[in-house]
């Protein structure tokens, strides 16, 4: 345990002090600075549209760091021989991945607790409602994305284990848009009383494989103009269990291929 | 004395698109005692790191098998004991020289500010340990490197190349600190192209040439077989010729003749006949084996041919 603790930690050290990812986490909050300046919204539906984009604008800067920090944590291990010395030391190959993807968790936490908190203060300086409680319902969708990226990085991290980054790059980032935007599709497939059975199956199939992102866009009024929710805290919980239950299935999936393979 | 390390037709093949399988180790059998430094020497592309690699469990062997400390290769109960300095390495640039040790200290479950700082003291650190690993000069991640691999104590420790590319003086303050593991009671078993540098510290090497160990030995006895050269003023070639010696050669140079012979035969003799002949020594030259000879002559050696050599010593029996 206290292995994975200290590659965990030496991860989320190197990772805040990734220019690239400094830079892209720059961009995010200066749109997110900018956003309210952005004055073309009728007055009525402002605040709701402004809400929505933000979370946007969380969401794509998160994803997008998400991705390049997990692509290239592995191979850039391996390349640099880093992590030659860490396996000569009483540490397991599963530790390491383990360590590895815990640290690049923990960073995304730290970058999108920022971002959030930029969101947070916008609102909460023009809010009428200035309690914790309008606060807490605030970083509901942000700890949502949380979980999201947390999967998205499990599929980069597995993925890591046998293809080049670059490749990675995009296989990951296609799951994303598949599972943002087809998966509800598959699943309205699936359901469908009149859908014919093979369609069906292959709908199920798709829907069981590809992670389902779009679980996550929640409360985004733009993305998911007609998700309703009947039980908020029991859907957040349900997302959030599949969401973990995934993640272990992917890195299970990691380290048996990471434990074969040439270092 | 118990060995260190032991392998048995441990071999790793790579698939080429050329050549299809290549054995970049070959059916090594190597055998290292406990407490000896151990040169294991090699051309470019030999196959000594991946036997390395093979030995720590980072990469699996094709075939064969390896004991380190008496246990089989991957054993994790082995990383406690053994430590790993890879050739050209590289650290987490953000740590300082103590952040690191830290670092590595934590993965044994280390937790001694105090040992940080006596090791980062060992290898003259001390004064840089607040540095950041991206001020440090090549010498001193290098020396950085052999002080983290000095964490647990260990028994074994291997070595890839620990001073390629270091300047003169820090080959020196590495091969003190490598005498000095061995005084400890440590082995070592290091990786190097630095011939004069192996000559001067190991007690036993293997030269390996694509993938096959070639020689095997303790250093003295593959470096048994230098010549002595003798050269005399006022006798002629024929009266040296007439003296018999084995494996002699011959030669007239300006200022008198030239004899070389192997170092087992006793000079004395020579230039007591010399001298009874009235004429005079100008100089008796030891021409000592060097290691680098000695490798030369393996790797390029066509005559070897990958098949185990002939030790010198049964060599000369043989035209004995
Ligand atoms: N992953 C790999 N795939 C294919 N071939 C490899 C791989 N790793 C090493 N080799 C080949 O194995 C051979 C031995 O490499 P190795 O690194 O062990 O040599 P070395 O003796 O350490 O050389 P050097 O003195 O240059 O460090 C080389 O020909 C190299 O190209
Ligand atoms: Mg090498």
């Amino acid at each position: 345990m206290r292995q994975i603790l200290s590659i965990a930690t030496t991860t989320v050290g190197e990772a805040i002090r990734r220019r690239v990812l400094l830079i892209i986490l720059l961009i995010g909050v200066l749109f997110l600075v900018v956003a309210p300046g952005l004055g073309v919204l009728s007055a009525r539906s402002e605040t709701v549209v402004l809400r929505g984009m933000m979370l946007g604008i969380i969401q794509l800067t998160s994803a997008v760091i998400a991705i390049v920090l997990t692509v290239y944590m592995i191979p850039n291990e391996i390349e640099r021989r880093t992590i030659y010395t860490i396996l000569s030391k009483p540490v397991q190959r599963w530790q390491f991945l383990i360590g590895k993807y815990l640290g690049a968790v923990f960073s995304l936490g730290l970058m999108m607790a920022l971002m959030t908190a930029v969101l947070v203060f916008v609102f909460w300086l023009q809010a009428s409602d200035q309690s914790l409680a309008a606060v807490g319902a605030m970083v509901k969708a942000p700890t949502m994305y949380f979980v999201q990226m947390s999967l998205l990085a499990a599929v980069a991290i597995f993925f890591s284990t046998f293809v080049a980054p670059l490749v990675n790059f995009f296989l990951t980032g296609g799951m994303y848009l598949l599972g943002s935007l087809f998966n509800p599709f598959f699943q309205t497939l699936q359901e469908n009383q009149g859908t014919h059975p093979v369609t069906k199956a292959f709908a199920g199939i798709v829907n069981t494989i590809l992670p389902n992102f779009a679980n996550y866009n929640v409360q985004n009024p733009i993305i998911n103009p007609t998700q309703v929710i009947q039980n908020e805290s029991r859907y957040y919980l349900e997302v959030t269990f599949y969401g973990l239950f995934y993640i272990g299935i992917l890195l299970v999936a990691g380290i048996l291929i990471f434990d074969r393979r040439e270092v | 004395m118990a060995a260190a390390i032991e392998t048995k037709q441990l071999t790793k093949s790579y698939k080429s698109r050329a050549a299809g399988n290549i054995n970049v180790v070959d059916n090594l059998d190597l055998h290292v005692e406990e407490g000896e430094i151990f040169g294991f020497l090699g051309p470019n592309g030999a196959g000594k790191t991946t036997t390395i690699k093979m030995l720590l469990g980072i990469i699996y062997p094709t075939s064969g098998e390896g004991f380190v400390l008496g246990k089989e290769i991957g054993d994790m109960a082995v990383h406690r004991l053994i430590s790993y300095l890879p050739e050209r390495p590289y650290y987490y640039e953000h740590m300082t020289g103590l952040e690191l040790l830290k670092f590595y200290g934590s993965l044994f479950g280390i937790y001694d500010e105090a040992k940080y700082r006596a090791l980062l003291e060992k290898v003259n650190l001390h004064r840089d340990m607040t540095k950041t690993i991206s001020q440090y000069s090549k010498g001193m991640q290098q020396r950085v490197g052999l002080a983290q691999s000095l964490l647990n104590d260990p028994k074994l420790l291997f070595l890839d190349e620990p001073t390629g590319g270091l300047d003169p003086i820090a080959h020196r303050e590495i091969r003190d600190l490598i005498l000095s593991f061995r005084d400890e009671g440590r082995t070592v078993f290091i990786s190097s192209h630095e011939l004069s540098e192996v000559e001067l510290i190991c007690d036993r090497v293997a030269i390996i040439n694509k993938g096959i160990i070639e020689r095997q030995g303790k250093l003295t006895e593959l470096l048994h077989g230098g010549r002595i050269e003798i050269t005399v003023g006022g006798v002629d070639e024929a009266f040296l010729k007439g003296l018999n010696i084995p494996d002699s050669n011959i030669r007239g140079l300006p200022v008198g003749v030239l004899m070389d012979m192997p170092e087992e035969q006793d000079p004395n003799g020579i230039i007591d006949a010399v001298r009874n002949r009235k004429g005079t020594v100008i100089s008796v030259v030891p021409r000592r084996k060097r290691l680098e000879d000695l490798f030369v002559e393996t790797v390029t050696n066509p005559a070897l041919g990958g098949k185990p050599s002939v030790p010198p010593a049964v060599a000369e029996e043989i035209v004995k």
